[in-house]
């Protein structure tokens, strides 16, 4: 009884909902159904209108005359999909006739289509199944799960079904298929999708899955499902024979309590009901489709051409050029476009190879697809050009090779050769003259640099060179061979007048050491009264001082050179040698106080320089 | 007398050098440039006043790249002349191109003919070297020669500036393409960075694949397509 209530009360709220649903319409989409579209009086249809999207519509009843509407439950359904929310409220109604004929009940909103329903007299018409009946066998054969049409194979309980579908069944190692994965969710029963579907087989790939999928709201066998649709292309990596399957992870509500005491949920048939009354838990389980056999074939190895780069598929190509003129130097593009279908990754081309004619640079390749997968599209190949040499220059065909699976054979596809004309570059005709001087009366810069200075005569002399003559390698070795002799020279007698200068001061220093020495002789000898060595050692020590004077050797410095050289001046010095001489072969000794006078001579003389 | 005796060699193969050049100037379609060869009813060989009035039949034809480039390189040939730096700026003022001042060293240049300025080079240096050379030899006059030495290292110096003035000359193109696109790589898949005005000239540091390294009189460097530039001084074949 309390469930009972319970019912009622869900039932009268839902119009009310209905009523203060309002939000914008613009964000939300809708979509009716009615199965079955063909009851016998008596029976009751059921209308299930989904709203989904980010805002809710105020929908009120239908009406149509001869026919009852009444809305049985109503449900809204969070969906998280990669991340991304999705929103969606089913609302169920029941539509019972009250008479027999073909209504047409018109949509939920303005631009959705009517939806028709025939009713047929009770015995007379076409076997009907409410799907309210507990003995509905459509709704036995798909709440029990397992049953499997058509390429679908529901969970055992009934909630969802993951279908894998390819146009072919035998195709070519390399070669892309468009494939489609739909995986179908009943509306309350499954509540989200965990991951994207995934390819149970290793020896195969799935390029570009699209991220979001299509989604759209379907009933199947009566039961309404929201389908989402993924669009791939499918790729086997090696032959043979292989059983694919695709795999989907889902959370759903499963039921606590014994089917045997839900017998509700056969008797409403919707899930908001069955989730209100019986208990249930969400559980993470992944759907499986079923095996799809597939044969994979080797690629014939017998008349593959070299250039083959493992392009599989139907296409046709074309060349073009950026321009059909051109000035020597200035680059150019040369274009193929390879268009068709089948596994654009592998379409490749080195286009145009360099040679005398055309300086080629590496192309770089762009792709337009004209579906979401990438099978079908245009690969544009882009190379720049520069054009060598001046003409009318023919640039060969190009050639693109790929294996056809239609005509199981290999194609190689040819473009037609281009012609352009280049003009000689501004850089090479730089030394001959325009060619408007020809024949030109009013030449047409004339305006512009009207003001110009006149022309030279030209002289008849000319030089191979810009260069100026100091720049030219000749010149710099003859005059840096010149300014090495002149710099080696001139070192080389600096260094010798240097080495001389050295070489007398060496010697002054050591005259000037044996003066010195002899100086301390005088002062010996004089202390010990030995006149002969005192006079010997004080000439000695101006024979010293007086070689360095004169640059001559002591020996040399006699009494002959001292008149020759000193003159009447330097009596002192010359009586200290004859003294000299006198002590050294006569004996004869000077008084003591005549010592010290001789040293003070030869002192002063050696001392300060002073010339004797 | 004997010492110097040895030099003498070196002055004949300089004195055979500038000979031989003579002899080509009068024979020159045995060096003829690139261009020149290309073009095989024009005369062999360079001279100022060709140049000169090839510049002016570009510059009257509305070329201004091709003039400035053959000005620039009469005045290679003819730094003194003045008609050629006239309609030189005449064309730079026409394409909107901003005068360049000379320097010091370009002043320098200009004071005589190229070939005059090498021989004063070659001149001072002899004197320079031989009167530093007596003053080592002979103590008398050093004052003298001092002063000679002097007079020969100025000589030598003018030569040495001139030569420094024009040495960037050499490594320098003129841009004869209108709007050359100057990329950061040698390669034409590189979108431009900036594009160069005809007639503007550029340094050349570097050359690859068909592509120069270039410097503009700003300081933007890039890759230009060699068949847009024209260098002042050719390479030799």
């Amino acid at each position: 009884m309390a469930a009972g209530a319970a019912l009622l009360a869900a039932v009268s709220a839902t119009p009310a909902n209905l009523a203060m649903a309002a939000a914008s319409a613009a964000a939300a989409s809708v979509d009716a159904t009615i199965e079955p579209s063909q009851i016998a009086l008596g029976e009751s249809a059921q209308l299930t209108i989904m709203t989904s999207g980010n805002g809710a519509l105020a929908l009120p009843l239908p009406v149509v005359p001869g026919l009852e509407f009444r809305v049985v439950g109503q449900s809204r359904r969070i969906e998280i999909i990669n991340g991304a929310t999705i929103s969606s409220t089913s609302t169920i109604i029941r539509v019972t006739p009250e008479e027999a004929g073909v209504f047409t009940i018109p949509g939920p909103t303005p631009k959705s289509p009517p939806l028709v329903l025939r009713v047929t007299q009770g015995n007379g018409g076409a076997p009907s199944i409410s799907p309210y009946s507990p003995s509905s066998p459509r709704l036995k054969s798909l709440i029990p799960g397992g049953s499997e049409a058509n390429g679908i194979r529901l969970t055992p309980d009934g909630s969802a079904f993951v279908r894998f579908e390819v146009p072919k069944r035998e195709i070519y190692v390399g070669e892309s298929v468009p494939a489609v994965i739909q995986v179908g969710m009943r509306d309350g029963f499954a509540s989200s999708i965990n991951s994207l579907p995934k390819l149970n087989n290793a020896d195969f790939t799935l390029n570009n899955l699209s991220l979001q999928p299509e989604r759209m709201a379907k009933s199947i066998d009566g039961k309404p499902f929201t389908l989402y649709t993924w669009h791939s292309l499918l790729a086997a990596i090696k032959p043979g024979t292989y059983a694919l399957t695709f795999g989907a992870p889902l959370t759903v509500r499963i039921r606590t309590q014994p089917r045997g005491d839900s017998m509700l949920d056969d008797l409403l048939g919707d899930p908001f009901m069955q989730n209100f009354f019986g208990a249930t838990v969400s559980k993470n389980i992944t759907v499986t489709s079923p095996e799809t056999a597939i044969k994979v074939l080797p690629l014939p190895a017998e008349g593959r051409p070299a250039e083959f780069s493992g392009a599989v598929g139907s296409f046709k190509i074309s060349t073009d050029l950026s321009s059909a003129t051109n000035t020597a130097g200035d680059p150019l593009t040369l274009r193929m476009h390879v268009s068709g279908s089948g596994n654009f990754d592998r379409v490749e081309s080195n286009m145009l190879a360099g040679d005398g004619q055309w300086k080629t640079y590496q192309p770089k390749a762009s792709f337009s697809q004209a579906d979401s997968t990438g099978y079908r599209g245009e690969k544009t190949f882009e190379q720049p050009l520069v054009a060598l040499q001046p003409g009318v220059q023919t640039i060969p065909s190009l050639a693109f090779s790929f294996f056809d699976p239609g005509t199981r054979r290999y194609e190689t596809a040819r473009s037609a050769p281009l012609r352009v004309t280049v003009s000689p570059s501004p850089a090479d005709s730089a030394a001959s003259p325009p060619p408007v001087l020809a024949n030109a009366a009013a030449p047409p810069g004339d305006a512009m640099h009207g003001s110009l200075r006149p022309d030279h005569a030209e002289a008849a002399a000319r030089t191979d060179s810009l260069i100026p003559w100091y720049l030219r390698p000749q010149y710099l070795g003859v005059a840096s061979t010149f300014a090495l002799l002149f710099g080696g020279g001139w070192v080389a007698l600096h260094r010798r007048e240097r080495n001389a200068r050295d070489l007398r001061r060496q010697r002054e220093r050591l005259r000037r050491e044996a003066g010195e020495a002899c100086l301390k002789r005088m002062a010996s000898a004089s202390a010990a009264r030995d006149t002969a060595l005192f006079f010997s050692s004080a000439r000695s020590a101006l024979q010293q001082y007086l070689s360095a004077a004169w640059q001559i050797e002591p020996e040399h410095v006699t009494s002959a050179e001292l008149d020759e050289r000193l003159g009447p001046d330097a009596d002192d010095i010359r009586q200290l040698f004859v003294l000299a001489d006198e002590a050294n072969y006569s004996g004869d000794a000077p008084q003591a106080a005549d010592f010290d006078r001789w040293t003070s001579i030869v002192r002063r003389s050696m001392l300060t320089g002073a010339p004797p | 007398m004997t010492r110097f005796a040895a030099w003498g060699p070196l002055l004949a193969a300089l004195v055979f050098s500038a000979g031989s050049s003579d002899a080509q100037e009068t024979q020159p379609q045995s060096a003829a440039p690139p261009e020149a060869r290309q073009q095989p009813q024009a005369p062999a060989g360079y001279s100022a006043a060709a140049l000169y009035n090839l510049a002016n039949a570009y510059a009257r034809a509305g070329k201004p790249g091709l003039a400035v480039l053959n000005y620039e390189r009469a005045k290679l040939l003819d730094p003194q002349d003045p008609d050629i730096d006239a309609n030189l700026q005449r064309v730079r003022d026409a394409s909107g191109l901003r005068p360049v001042p000379a320097t010091g060293l370009e002043r320098l240049e200009r004071i005589a003919n190229p070939t005059t300025v090498a021989w004063m080079g070659v001149f001072g240096l002899i004197v320079a070297g031989l009167c530093m050379l007596a003053r080592e030899v002979t103590p008398a006059h050093r004052g003298k020669l001092l002063a000679a030495a002097l007079m020969g290292f100025c000589l030598l110096g003018v030569t040495l500036g001139s030569a420094l003035a024009v040495w960037p000359t050499l490594h320098e193109a003129v841009v004869v393409g209108h709007a050359v696109p100057v990329r950061v790589s040698p390669t034409l898949i590189e979108e431009p960075i900036f594009t160069l005005p005809e007639a503007e000239i550029v340094s050349v540091s570097g050359e690859h694949d068909g592509f120069m390294l270039i410097k503009t009189g700003a300081g933007r460097t890039g890759w230009a397509p060699q068949a847009n530039l024209g260098l002042i001084v050719p390479p030799r074949p």
